[in-house]
């Protein structure tokens, strides 16, 4: 039994992961616990893609990983394979995305600025499950992100001006049907 | 390492027999494991592909797969109607992105998950595979089985039809926060009784565990009759669990026996005493317009930053985000021994090592091997000695951030340990080893008038205490770092974040040996400062590397070696004894400050002559006393943080006004309108200072303030509610003493636009804005004209540090006084190209337009205008001027203050003595406002570090080395900690003829925090905090009664 698991091991081995990033295939071969934050960033030249804490705690690397926001420092390589990646530049694709960053540049929501495209990820994770969140789901979603600038209630108002324009929207579209 | 996922249970199963194997599901517990020095394993076991991720209820009982993520659990429908009490801890397990990755096994597999204690209430089971068979046990069976054990499922039986049941987890902030404890309970009831309890505790260095006492003594009792008291004291006595360098065992287990408690018997809560009386303000008749600063009541002037886009889309280069093909990546070596003398350093192998270009040593240095804002006390690489665990020895230069670290690890230095000093006491003990040559006692300060032992004599009112500030850190996201590359004509450009490119520049010149006109400093766009880059940080190593390989070097330091490396704020033990007569009148004050330095003076010796600046806050005290001590230890290196040693000074000052209120019967507002300084009073050292002093109209709105009008008492959580204030003022600008040199630039660019170039730096403060605003208004033009340029030594004129809240004036003054030529000039251009006399023309957005008129209408664009000219022929006024500062040299004594009061409601929770900051209201005078957004941002903040030093922050050493080695446990506000509701208001106006306009905002918006909130809190539960960040050990010892009066 040992033995054979032993022989199964090649088998089972990663010899490469591929997954996507903002809809172009990536294939990474060699050390597969490399995290995926050093991946986009020094491999993908994506450097929206922020460095804050390397262990998950402030949420200045997130990413979507198959739509759900997550912290691309804690994700390895082998984690990742046969997922689909979205970071900050592919955000720019997305509506909804579009909606949360103009209401967060209207409220003037960052002042340095490091964690917004954190923010940003993590506002569009929840908008795009949930387009009317109660302040307590915005808190929610935003607890894994550190601001060091604001306090946060620039950033709230950014995000309930995020509501208020998709609730617009779909009142818009409502009375577009409204015969 | 390697990776291996297998398809099967039973492969799954053979591999994690393995010796060197280990099981990963979401991985999220194994890297912070690694990130604190836990070894790899040779092989990871991927579980993700065995079919474990499901979510059944059969039958009645709920089965999940071991690894089932945990936002999937806690979103389930099935769960939150059949098992709300397991979707309620979910949500407080980490952060929502945290549980996208992490798995219910992973949480059970570690034994230390914040999920135990709930699952051992529930009376979950696990099925797991050990030793080639499956079983099913009891969840607590875990830690009796074998290492190689395979969780498959964890099965939980339905929840009674009628129960009563508790989870809650109490960490060291409101979210995403390590347990400091759980607890959980299910306890059915039938016919008003309590039948058979399961009642737990665990998570985090707590063993999970039932609290079998504790059920015995609810089993069978009456839910109406219930001891809840009794009850209390039986589960804290019933828990085993320890003490760590957060919270103590006794801390533990008060507040697991009070969570129970209060959570199963609805009605129960701890004690809480009766605070005393603090009266009200009573409101005056006027508000001296005062006004809201908010997008809504500003929105006339709202404007938006013009770096705000770039920032939210991602696409904005940080000097952190620099790459070129050619570049290296440098690594820098740590000491990672607080003190020794350095016998030997041998790089021979990092050196020798394949894709490594260079390493460089203190022997690569051309200049003064050293630096420091007050004197260059601080090696750039040790070579003799080093005197804390981050100092840096040798550096390295590799092909890519792998080879960089192999290389670390390569260079061997031979270290002869000395002994630690590690407190302001222990440097100065006799026969203290000595950290530098000239002694351990960096600094005294002394300052004495009147007679304060007759003062304290006649005394009707004495409040002493000592009060304790924090090692707080900066915690600016994005750490120190950016790229150095050296240019092909012999220059070197330094793109580092920082606070002052020109210093910077004089400080590398000095350690490269290497004349500053060959150095070009680039400290713009910096992600936060707050003070923590205003010293040099990795430039020197990072320069060093650049000259010894001639190519382009990038580095950022990671977050824990940005700890182990950067400045804190200086931590302060302020004694002080103030006393008033029997009418409130402060009569005498005695102060005696010791601090640390750290290893390296920096700023530290400015911070305690801030703090010693403060110590009769803006009230006249005719006797005084002062002393401050500042000490090397070898503890990191503290300096500038915002606040500068205000901020400390100004918690024990006005917390000792708001107790002496108390014992005077005064209100806070009264017994300070008695004390406050008078327009035209001289500065605390009898020097001149600036005009408009706006601190009784901050008093008057502090009076206003309508949380006054809130009821105290307890909330809908049991919480206590409580209102507290404090007043402030603080100096922009340097002082007195250092140089403090201003200026910019305005000059008209070939396509028409308006450069506003300032040597001032863009850290998310707000420069850009203000530039545009300043410029735009003191030229008649729009804000879309304006292009600031800053922070780079090769574009922008010397405007002086950004720092000290001094940036805002500079750019205010050279828009007033190098606009009206500028804008002379403009149009004397205008008039030739229109053919009409200069003085019928003025500048409008977007060009000139007839001064005569006012439709707006452009006779000319700035476009139009520039076209056709030559660069000699384009206008541009450079304007260079001191910073307003006071004619007094015997101490460093600043000039022109901004004023402020702050207004704060809290919740203090009885359960956990943690406190919630419900209300911030901030009132502020600081003369007109340059652009809303980033005066509201500036002051909301400085108000949230205000409240992370007040209650989560503390950079902890423990022998030389941080406990807090990263953002898992050093407790920066998260968003549930900020406060519900903010507020900031302005007044705006100056005194007839004050010369000095807006006075910049950087640091009036963290001062009054702190004591407002320790108030607020005695207004609660009468009990003054004087140790920050305040602990609810503490706050819960003084709802007992406990702790002594205060």
């Amino acid at each position: 039994m040992r033995s054979q698991g032993l022989l199964m091991i090649a088998e089972w081995e990663h010899p490469k992961v591929c997954f996507t990033v903002d809809g172009e295939a990536v294939t990474v071969r060699g050390a597969l616990d490399r995290r995926l934050v050093d991946i986009l960033r020094e491999d993908c030249g994506h450097t929206g893609v922020k460095r804050g804490c390397d262990i998950g705690r402030c949420g200045a690397c997130m990413v979507l990983v198959d739509g759900a926001a997550t912290n691309a420092c804690l994700l390895m390589a082998f984690q990742a394979d046969g997922t689909a990646i979205t970071t900050p530049a592919g955000l720019d694709a997305m509506p909804a995305a579009q909606i949360v960053r103009e209401a967060l540049v209207e409220e003037v929501a960052f002042q340095c600025g490091y964690c917004a495209p954190g923010f940003v990820m993590s506002l569009t994770a929840l908008f795009l499950r949930d387009e009317a969140p109660a302040r307590e789901a915005i808190l929610t979603a935003l607890e894994g992100n550190i601001c060091r600038c604001t306090g946060y209630h620039s950033i709230l108002r950014g995000a309930e001006r995020a509501a208020r324009k998709f609730a617009a929207l779909r009142n818009g579209a409502a009375e577009g049907q409204t015969p | 390492m390697r990776v291996v996922t297998p398809a099967t249970i039973a492969d799954a199963a053979g591999l994690l027999a393995e010796p060197g194997s280990r099981a990963i599901a979401g991985g999220t517990l194994i890297q912070l494991g690694w990130a604190r020095g836990e070894a790899k394993p040779e092989r990871l076991v991927d579980l993700s592909r065995l079919g474990l991720s499901t979510i059944d209820v059969e039958g009645s009982a709920l089965r999940i797969g071991a690894t089932t993520q945990l936002a999937a659990i806690e979103r389930d429908m099935r769960v939150l109607d059949g098992w709300p009490l397991l979707a309620e801890a979910i949500r407080a397990v980490a952060a929502a992105p945290v549980r996208n990755l992490a798995t219910i096994g992973g949480n059970i597999a570690g034994g230390v998950g914040c999920l135990w204690p709930a699952l051992v209430a529930l009376g979950a089971s696990i099925e797991v595979l050990a030793s080639d068979d499956v079983s099913t046990r009891p969840i607590l069976d875990w830690f009796n089985l074998s290492p190689g054990a395979l969780l498959l499922s964890i099965q939980i039986r339905p929840m009674p039809a009628e129960a009563r049941f508790v989870t809650r987890k109490t960490g060291l902030r409101a979210a995403f926060t390590p347990s400091i404890i759980g607890v959980a309970a299910v306890a059915p009831v039938e016919s008003g009784v309590f039948g058979a309890p399961i009642i737990a505790a665990g998570g985090g260095i707590t063993r999970p565990q039932r609290l079998i006492a504790s059920e015995a003594f609810l089993a069978g009792k009456s839910v109406d009759g219930m001891d809840w008291t009794a009850f209390r004291a039986i589960a804290a006595a019933d828990i085993a669990t320890q003490s760590d360098a957060f919270r103590s065992a006794r801390y533990r287990r008060s507040v697991a026996a009070n969570a129970l408690a209060a959570g199963l018997g609805s009605e129960a809560a701890p004690p809480a005493r009766h605070p005393a009386s603090m009266r009200r303000p009573v409101p005056p008749g006027g508000t001296h317009g005062s006004i809201t600063v908010s997008h809504e009541a500003l929105a006339g002037s709202w404007a938006v930053r013009p770096d705000i886009s770039a920032k939210v889309s991602g696409k904005l280069t940080y000097l952190t985000d620099r790459r070129s093909s050619d570049m290296l990546v440098g690594r820098i070596l740590r000491a990672g021994i607080p003190h020794a003398l350095i016998r030997s350093i041998d790089t021979s192998a990092a050196e020798a090592l394949a894709g490594v270009v260079a390493v460089v040593t203190a022997a690569d240095i051309q200049g003064l091997n050293a630096f420091g804002i007050v004197e260059p006390d601080q090696p750039a690489l040790c070579f003799d000695k080093v005197r804390h665990a981050g100092d840096p020895v040798a550096a390295v230069a590799a092909i890519d951030a792998e080879t960089a670290a192999r290389a670390l690890a390569l260079i061997r230095v031979d270290y002869q340990p000395l002994p630690l000093v590690d407190s302001f006491d222990a440097a100065m003990a006799a026969g203290a080893p000595a950290i530098h040559a000239g002694g351990n006692l960096r600094l005294e300060l002394n300052h004495r008038r009147g007679d304060v032992d007759a003062a304290f004599a006649r005394a009707a009112h004495v409040v002493e205490d000592v009060y304790v500030t924090p090692r707080q850190m900066h915690g600016f996201m994005e750490t120190e770092g950016g790229a150095v590359i050296p240019e092909a004509d012999g220059t070197l450009t330094v793109a580092v974040g920082g606070q002052h490119g020109s210093r910077d520049r004089f400080q590398l010149s000095r350690i490269l040996g290497l004349p500053e006109d060959r150095i070009r400093v680039i400290t713009s766009p910096t992600g936060g400062a707050f003070g923590g880059k205003d010293e040099l940080t990795v430039q020197p190593a990072m320069a060093l590397l650049a000259l010894k390989t001639g190519r382009p070097i990038r580095l950022q330091l990671d977050r824990a070696e940005s700890i182990i490396a950067g400045i804190r704020r200086n931590p302060m033990t302020i004694r002080m004894k103030t006393a008033c007569d029997e009418n409130g009148m402060l009569i005498a004050q005695q102060v005696d400050v010791t601090s640390e330095c750290g290893a390296y003076a920096s700023l530290s010796p400015a911070v305690l002559e801030t703090a010693l600046e403060h110590v009769a806050g803006p009230y006249r005290i005719d006797n005084i006393v002062s002393r401050g001590r500042l000490a090397y230890t070898n503890n990191g290196v503290c300096g500038a943080f915002r606040g500068f040693g205000a901020n400390q000074m100004v918690f024990a000052i006005e917390s000792q006004m708001n107790r002496l209120a108390i014992l005077a019967g005064l209100d806070p507002v009264e017994i300070r309108r008695r004390n406050l300084r008078a327009p035209g009073d001289p500065g605390f050292f009898g020097h001149p200072v600036a005009p408009t002093e706006r601190l009784s109209e901050m008093l008057d709105q502090a009076a206003l303030n309508p949380l006054w009008q809130a009821p105290r008492g307890r909330d809908d959580k049991g919480r206590l509610i409580g209102t507290g204030m404090a007043l402030h003022h603080q100096g922009t600008g340097l002082g007195s003493l250092p140089p403090d040199p201003g200026g910019g630039r305005l000059a008209f660019r070939a396509d028409g636009r308006i450069e506003a170039a300032f040597g001032l730096d863009e850290m998310g403060q707000g420069v850009m804005p203000a530039i545009e605003a300043a410029v735009s208004a003191a030229l008649g033009c729009a804000r879309s004209d304006v292009l600031p340029v800053v922070g780079d030594t090769a574009l922008t004129p010397e405007s002086g540090s950004t720092t000290a809240a001094r940036g805002t004036y500079v750019i205010w003054r050279t828009a007033q006084e190098a606009g009206k030529p500028f804008a002379a000039a403009l149009c004397a251009l205008a008039a030739k190209k229109l053919g009409r006399p200069a003085e019928q023309l003025a500048l409008a957005p977007g060009g000139i337009r007839d001064a005569g008129s006012n439709s707006g209408a452009l006779l000319m664009s700035f476009a139009e205008l520039a076209r056709g000219l030559t660069e000699d022929e384009r206008p541009r006024e450079t304007l260079a001027f001191h910073f307003p500062t006071a004619d007094y040299k015997d101490g460093n004594a600043r000039y022109v203050f901004c004023f402020g009061a702050a207004v704060v409601r809290v919740a203090v929770d009885p359960v956990t003595g943690m406190v919630s900051v419900l209300d911030l209201d901030q009132h502020v005078a600081a003369g007109p406002i340059v652009d809303p957004a980033a005066y509201l941002g500036q002051i909301e903040g400085g108000g949230g570090q205000g409240l992370g030093f007040t209650l989560t922050e503390d950079a902890l050493m423990q022998g030389g080395a941080y406990v807090t080695a990263n953002l898992d446990t050093y407790m920066l506000p998260s968003i549930r900690d900020a406060p519900e509701h903010m507020r900031v208001t302005a007044l705006e106006d100056l005194d007839d003829g004050d010369p000095h306009g807006p006075r910049g905002v950087g640091e009036i918006g963290i001062g009054a925090v702190t004591p407002a909130i320790a108030a607020a809190i005695a207004d609660a539960i009468g009990h003054y905090a004087a140790v920050t960040p305040i602990r609810p050990e503490d706050i819960l010892d003084a709802l007992a009664g406990l702790a002594d009066d205060r």
